[in-house]
């Protein structure tokens, strides 16, 4: 029972990221106002568009691949991007001035928490 | 002399008589303010016979003329590209408020909703004219950058680009607005804390010709209030000195107006009065309701007077600074009343509607900050006593608004009836050319700015204020209108009408509109020649214009509020079926492969 309630909630953020990819690429305006950052022009909108909205629509794809396989190494990746994310943004802050996002380092760590213990406890028979 | 001695001459004699001409057509130059209300009915200024205490508006009727003939376009942005223009409203691109037009008409370049580069408005013809061009308030014909007023001859502004915004604060009105839009010299604001709309408005107006009172050049200011668009909100003081007017009921208010009108002389003696099939039996509503509607309506009457209060402090300023002897005035409004308001505001559906937007509809707070005001379909029709229809319908009551035009002092102009009323058609189109009359400037030909542009349609009203002349529309000149399948043709006292669902009945009618402005008698059967001469002159109009026909089932509050849901929510709702459709096909690929 608590594995398949773990299946759902960690299923979740994988269908927010594809919304958000899908989002990347229909209405890139809003996508980057949701996460703090203008909308630029010229190639620098083809970088966001095309990095951004490859980005987490793969994340998402991933994690729900891993959801729906319970093979741990589908949950690599996503964990290891957002990992590596809240900690860019943490040394984004320290080193380049940025602002410290706080509630969006937050949610990745947690999201990243999430399917780490997804992986452990769905994925125990998988030794891949 | 040597050749290039006489050469220098030459040049620095025709640079200062240049400069000799500009400054006396500087100094000959009058000042125009043009106000312009929102959704104010027929009656509703008491130079009109409205008990709406105005007595800034009356001061100018007193100095100047009542038009009580002048008819608008009954919706707001093909009235407003109009009157800045003098271009009928389809061929100004704004065939209908760009929230309201249907799929099928929208590949049209004449119903884009936003204000054609085919035109050019009055604007940027007096700044090009030496005038400074200042515009506070509501704009509604594009909210694009590059479609705001700053770039349409304006050279300060403080603008609302959408349909309508709230007044106390920078809070949109209807959900198909994510924000209200507010933009200052074309770049978005934030309104103050302290707002409210009116004041807000003169407080810019005043602060802009200000800014230049000493340069020696005249101004133009183009004052389009929010007031009395819903929703409808007033300070607490003014909508005080309304309580218990009202109280007598929508039946015995639309009768009361008409005879002040009458004792005017805005209307005839004896004209007829239709009831609206809108309008609901005052007696029979419960004692609560009956108090209930009466606030609405006192808050209404206490916007129009702060609008009026506050269209006094401009006129203070300006007899203050010394510039008010040289100043035009012209005060009008886009359309007739407002009818959208809901039947009941306390009924649970529409309360739970508001509140979700933040609003309240509780009797103690109407009309003031978080409070949702308007009034019913049956106080809009007593706005527009004695005429039938309101807002959206070519009825006159739609059309047909208070138009007043003083300036006594004008250098230039004379008006021999000042505090008269006149009773010859004159129509929004007008205005632009009176304008331009009076400042000397030329109408456009078919060329400006290296474009071809439209060529005005309005007459210039200036022979008319000046008494020159009993009418500029001879029996036999022709005025068409269509917005939204609602449609008119005015040919000298005659118009023939077609008004569409819900409230009108989808068919031509023919009425002679001077002395029966109420529109009771048809007279389509006993006038058949006259009928089909007009019908055939808006078949012309028509084909002029390129007006297309609206779909079938076509209305304008629907429609608009489909596109408005459209514009606020449609990438969101595409964003989500495509993500359902990516997530559906990575579950079937994902069942596949499991069953494998």
């Amino acid at each position: 029972m608590i594995n398949k309630v773990l299946r759902v909630v960690a299923a979740l953020p994988g269908i927010l990221f594809v919304v958000m990819g899908v989002r990347w690429v229909i209405d890139p305006a809003a996508a980057a106002a949701g996460i703090g950052m203008p909308l630029l022009e010229g190639v620098g909108l083809s970088t966001q568009i095309g990095d951004l909205g490859a980005f987490f629509l793969t994340m998402g794809l991933l994690i729900l691949i891993g959801v729906t396989t319970l093979r741990r190494v589908w949950f690599y990746p996503p964990i290891m991007l957002l990992g590596l994310a809240a900690s860019f943004r943490i040394i984004a802050w320290l080193v380049h001035g940025a602002a410290l996002a706080g509630s969006l380092i937050a949610a990745e760590i947690i999201i990243a928490t999430l399917l780490l213990v997804s992986t452990l406890r769905l994925c125990e028979k998988d030794r891949t | 002399m040597k050749p290039l001695g006489i050469l220098f001459l030459k040049t620095l004699v025709a640079i200062l008589l240049g400069l000799g001409v500009m400054t006396a057509r500087a100094a000959e130059q009058p000042n125009i303010v043009l106000i312009l209300a929102d959704d104010l009915g027929f009656t509703d200024i008491a130079p009109y016979g409205s008990e709406i205490s105005t007595p800034s508006l009356a001061a100018l009727a007193n100095e100047g003329i009542r038009f009580t003939n002048f008819h608008t376009a009954a919706s707001c942005a093909p009235s407003r590209a109009m009157l800045l223009t003098g271009v009928d409203n389809h061929r100004a691109g704004v065939a209908s408020i760009p929230e309201a037009i249907p799929p099928e008409q929208s590949g049209s370049a004449s119903y884009q909703g936003v204000l054609g580069n085919n035109v050019v408005t009055v604007a940027s013809l007096l700044e090009g004219a030496g005038y400074h061009t200042y515009m506070a308030g509501k704009w509604h014909l594009g909210k694009e950058k590059h479609q705001l007023p700053s770039r349409r001859g304006f050279e300060r502004t403080v603008v609302m680009a959408d349909t309508g915004a709230d007044n106390w604060e920078q809070k949109p009105y209807i959900p198909i607005y994510k924000k209200a839009n507010w933009f200052a010299d074309g770049e978005e604001m934030e309104l103050p804390e302290d707002f409210y709309s009116s004041r807000f408005l003169i407080d810019k107006t005043i602060e802009f010709i200000d800014s230049n009172r000493d340069d020696g050049q005249p101004f133009f200011a183009y004052v389009p209030f929010q007031a009395v668009h819903i929703p409808v909100q007033a300070p607490q003081e003014f909508i005080d000195r309304y309580r218990g007017v009202y109280d007598v009921g929508w039946e015995q208010l639309r009768e009361d107006r008409l005879a002040k009108a009458v004792e005017l002389g805005v209307v005839p003696e004896g004209v007829g009065m239709v009831n609206m099939s809108t309008t609901q039996d005052w007696d029979a509503l419960s004692d609560a309701r009956k108090r209930y509607e009466a606030k609405r309506m006192a808050v209404y009457g206490g916007m129009v007077e702060a609008m009026d209060f506050h269209i006094g402090r401009l006129i203070e300023y300006l007899k203050a600074t010394g510039q008010y002897d040289n100043t035009l005035f012209i005060f009008t409004s886009d359309n007739g009343t407002e009818v959208s308001g809901p039947l009941n505001p306390e009924a649970a559906r529409t309360r739970f509607l508001l509140r979700n937007q933040g609003y309240s509809t509780e009797y103690e707070t109407l009309g003031l900050k978080g409070s949702f005001n308007s009034i019913s379909p049956s106080f809009a029709s007593a706005s527009a006593s004695p005429l039938a229809f309101y807002k959206f319908y070519a009825g006159e009551g739609g059309m047909r608004v208070p138009l007043i035009i003083a300036g006594q002092s004008v250098s230039g102009l004379t008006i021999p009836d000042k505090g008269k009323l006149n009773h010859a058609l004159a129509y929004v189109t007008d205005i632009t050319p009176t304008i331009l009359s009076l400042a000397g400037v030329d109408a456009p030909g078919g060329r400006f700015g290296g474009r071809p542009v439209e060529r005005m349609i309005g007459r210039n009203l200036m022979p008319l204020i000046e008494g020159d002349v009993e009418r500029v529309y001879s029996e036999d000149d022709v005025i068409g209108y269509e917005v939204g399948g609602n449609a008119a043709l005015f040919r000298g006292d005659y118009k023939i009408v077609i008004n569409r669902g819900p409230v009108g009945d989808s068919a031509w009618h023919l009425y002679h509109i001077v002395n029966d402005p109420g529109e009771t008698e048809d007279l389509a059967e006993a006038m058949p020649e006259r009928m089909q001469i007009m019908m055939r002159a808006y078949e012309h109009y028509v084909v002029e214009n390129e007006v297309l026909p609206v779909p079938p089932g076509y209305a304008q509050l629907s429609q608009g509020g489909i596109n408005g849901l459209r514009d606020a929510y449609g990438k969101q709702l595409l964003v989500l079926l495509v993500s359902i459709m990516i997530l559906v096909i990575f579950l079937v690929m994902a069942r596949s492969i499991h069953r494998r």
